[in-house]
């Protein structure tokens, strides 16, 4: 086997991972405190890139439209939680499926309204033309700075849920909604909470991602599949099998493109389906 | 009495009629002059009748209908809705001019819109049952395409295809079971893959690698374009290939897998937002430091060049690409009236499939025109080896196959300062040399 080949296809598959990492993390984050499977997550993320699309174009400041498009997608996420999504907790999921479906849509269509058809990105040459070269590929800062950006929020949301006061309300939300109440939790402060938050992130990887992933209408259609194969396959909730399941998937799907370019992505959906069948609740689900 | 009276002319009626012939001289004088723009607006009309024949009324009766339905399929939503938008702004455009004119023999074109995504052979049939259209045109997805073209016996009204490049339409559906409903106004694959080996050919590299769509398009452009390339230059090698499937958003393991081959040149026949991103991709992998020649057979669809704009990479000895219609291309005056006329109604140059779609509509008019009927086995009679001058050329519909044969170019990219990137080196090959042909074996 030839090592600088597989390093390089790692390496490129880490990046894969950690983009991965960046879709789902909100969305695991939001199951696994409200239990709501969000449909509507991928379509945040892309509302993510256009609201960073259109704040650089004012702005052409990078750090400031990233902060404005995380924080704009979680209010947006928010207001989607207090007027549709509060109302379905507490019925079947079938109902929540429904209603995030539908809010997918609603924003795929409001996307294509207000941007246009036309697929758009943003150029920053200094940051993804100079790199270090590795192997036979150039690495950029930006795909360094994508996989260290996503160690670091995996590293903070696991301090601040597991380390924190706030982390133990939440915590004591999801192990024991009634017995937190009693405790004077108010639930659906954590929820709506949790929801900012959850969508803020979506919303801060799509805006991240937008330099090399140009977006365009219902790109999220195509990315939510991905997001829910990682999250079935890490067990839904599960912080840290994410973050793991997102690394691994991308480091196998990409070092199966390099030795078996013919099968790679029947690869991904026969590992899912082998762990379901051997783990029906997910490698990181608790039995 | 009578008599007396008009011989008895006093001065004072004398002088009451010639008052009378003087305001009349004066009125008519001024009426005169009055009228003369309408003489001049008079005398242009008859010189312009010649060219608009099809407006005279002895020959608006020969229809049975004041309007000619037209239904208009491209995708309308989801990754690839620039190309619906692409499809209406071309089929708009025709069915304007052609009714500001006085319409096809009288007739109005009325034009209907339906998403493809959504279930094309439910929408086809509406077109049909609820919208009674005379005629369907468009269509992006090869894959739509056949499904439709399955159906066309059923639907029992012409489909002109505007984008849809799968061969099997026109040599199967066509030629080998006889589907005559069936006719294409835009190229075949033929263009992704046979005239793009006869680009390679004069390349000086030997080894080539190919990223192309993992479905029927990207592989079928792929195999015509390393055998017709080998057939050339038998010493060439094709050393990598990778299938990336439909909606892929990281291209970077492909384009790292194929960096970690010996390739010198790289082909692909990915279009839309992932060739955008692919390239963003390549470029940010240092893909345009290893390869010295790439080519990327839709890489001029207007998508990507105002896309990609001032960013889009240029190989050592070229990034060159086509389309199914480039809009500088052939430099006519029929051409650049079109582009003016797009340029100034959408601000944009115009797309391919916006060209390929205007042309279909026009298709449309001349074969009724000359058929004077609806009837489809008459207007297929007349659109069977019809010569047509279009913007992108001269177009014959082969009669065979029903497929539009004409001429476009691959060119290579360069940066001028404009609005988009521009093209240079046009190398085109008359369109039989490459088009396979009947009986297609």
């Amino acid at each position: 086997m030839n090592l600088e080949a597989f390093l390089t296809q790692t390496l490129v598959g880490l990046y894969t991972g950690s983009f991965y990492w960046l879709l789902t993390l909100g969305l695991t984050l939001i199951f696994g405190v409200t239990r709501i499977v969000n449909f509507a997550h991928a379509s945040f993320f892309v509302l993510g890139s256009y609201l960073m699309y259109t704040f650089y174009i004012y702005t052409n400041n990078f750090i400031l439209s990233l902060s404005a498009a995380t924080i704009t997608t979680g209010l947006i996420g928010v207001i989607f939680e207090i007027t549709l999504i509060r109302r379905v907790y507490k019925i079947e999921e079938m109902y929540q499926l429904l209603l995030t479906l539908g809010i997918a849509l609603t924003l795929n269509e409001s996307q294509k309204l207000i941007w246009g058809t036309s697929p758009k990105y943003i150029n920053m040459p200094e940051l993804i033309s100079s790199g270090v070269a590795i192997g036979y590929t150039n690495i950029s800062y930006y795909s360094i700075a994508v996989i260290s950006i996503g160690l670091i929020l995996f590293i903070i949301i696991h301090i601040v849920i597991n380390k924190t006061l706030w982390g133990l309300k939440i915590r004591a939300v999801w192990r024991d909604n009634i017995m937190a109440q009693a405790l004077k939790i108010n639930p659906y402060l954590i929820y709506t909470t949790v929801f900012f938050i959850g969508i803020a992130l979506a919303g801060f990887g799509g805006a991240l991602m937008i330099i090399l992933h140009p977006v365009g209408p219902g790109v999220g259609d195509h990315l939510i599949i991905y997001a829910f194969i990682i999250v079935v396959i890490a067990s839904l909730g599960n912080i840290t099998g994410a973050y793991i399941t997102s690394l691994l998937i991308g480091v196998i799907s990409s070092l199966a493109t390099w030795l078996a370019p013919e099968i790679d992505i029947v690869i991904i959906y026969l590992i899912t389906i082998i762990i379901l069948l051997l783990r029906p609740g997910g490698l990181f689900g608790e039995r | 009495m009578s008599k007396d009276s008009s011989e008895k002319v006093s001065r004072r009626d004398f002088l009451k009629l010639t008052g009378a012939g003087v305001i009349g001289l004066a009125v008519g004088s001024v009426l005169g002059w009055a009228l003369k723009p309408a003489e001049f607006r008079e005398v242009t009309s008859t010189v312009t009748i010649p060219r608009e024949v099809t407006i005279t009324p002895s020959v608006v009766r020969k229809l049975p209908k004041d309007a000619i339905k037209i239904g208009v399929l491209g995708i309308r939503s989801g990754l690839w809705a620039t190309y619906g938008d692409f499809i209406e702004q071309g089929a708009k455009m025709a069915a304007e001019e052609i009714n500001a004119r006085g319409g096809v023999l009288g007739a109005k074109i009325e034009l209907t819109f339906r998403d493809e995504q959504a279930d094309v052979v439910k929408q086809a049939r509406e077109l049909v049952d609820v919208e009674k259209v005379d005629f369907i045109v468009g269509i992006d997805s090869s894959g739509n395409v056949m499904k439709v073209g399955g159906i066309i016996d059923e639907l029992g009204k012409i489909l002109i295809v505007t984008h849809a490049a799968t061969h099997r339409l026109t040599e199967e559906l066509v030629y080998k079971q006889g589907k005559k409903l069936i006719f294409r106004s835009s190229v075949p694959v033929y263009q992704d893959g046979i005239l793009a080996a006869y680009i390679a050919k004069d390349l000086p590299v030997k080894k080539w690698v190919g990223i192309n769509g993992d479905y029927e398009f990207g592989r079928v452009s792929w195999e015509l374009f390393t055998k017709t390339l080998k057939s050339f230059r038998p010493d060439v090698e094709f050393v990598g290939e990778q299938w990336p499937k439909f909606g892929t958003q990281d291209f970077k393991p492909f384009i790292s897998a194929l960096l970690g081959t010996d390739g010198e040149a790289l082909y692909t026949s990915i279009w839309a937002i992932e060739l955008i991103t692919l390239q963003r991709q390549m470029i940010e992998m240092g893909a345009y430091k290893k390869f010295r020649a790439v080519i990327s057979s839709l890489g001029y669809s207007m998508d990507v060049a105002y896309a990609l704009g001032k960013d889009y990479p240029t190989a050592e000895l070229g990034t060159w690409v086509s389309g199914r219609y480039i809009w500088l291309y052939p430099p006519t005056d029929l051409n650049k009236s079109f582009v003016d006329r797009f340029r100034s109604k959408y601000g944009k140059y115009p797309a391919y499939s916006s060209e390929t779609t205007y042309s279909a509509i026009y298709m449309i008019k001349a074969a009724v025109e000359q058929a004077e009927s609806l009837d489809p086995d008459k207007v297929i009679k007349t659109l069977e080896g019809m010569v047509l001058m279009t913007p992108a050329g001269v177009r014959w519909i082969r009669p065979e196959d029903h497929q539009a044969i004409y001429e476009v170019p691959y060119g290579r990219i360069v940066h001028k300062g404009a609005e988009i990137p521009l093209l240079e080196d046009l190398k085109a090959v008359p369109a039989h040399m490459y088009y396979k042909t009947p009986p297609f074996t």
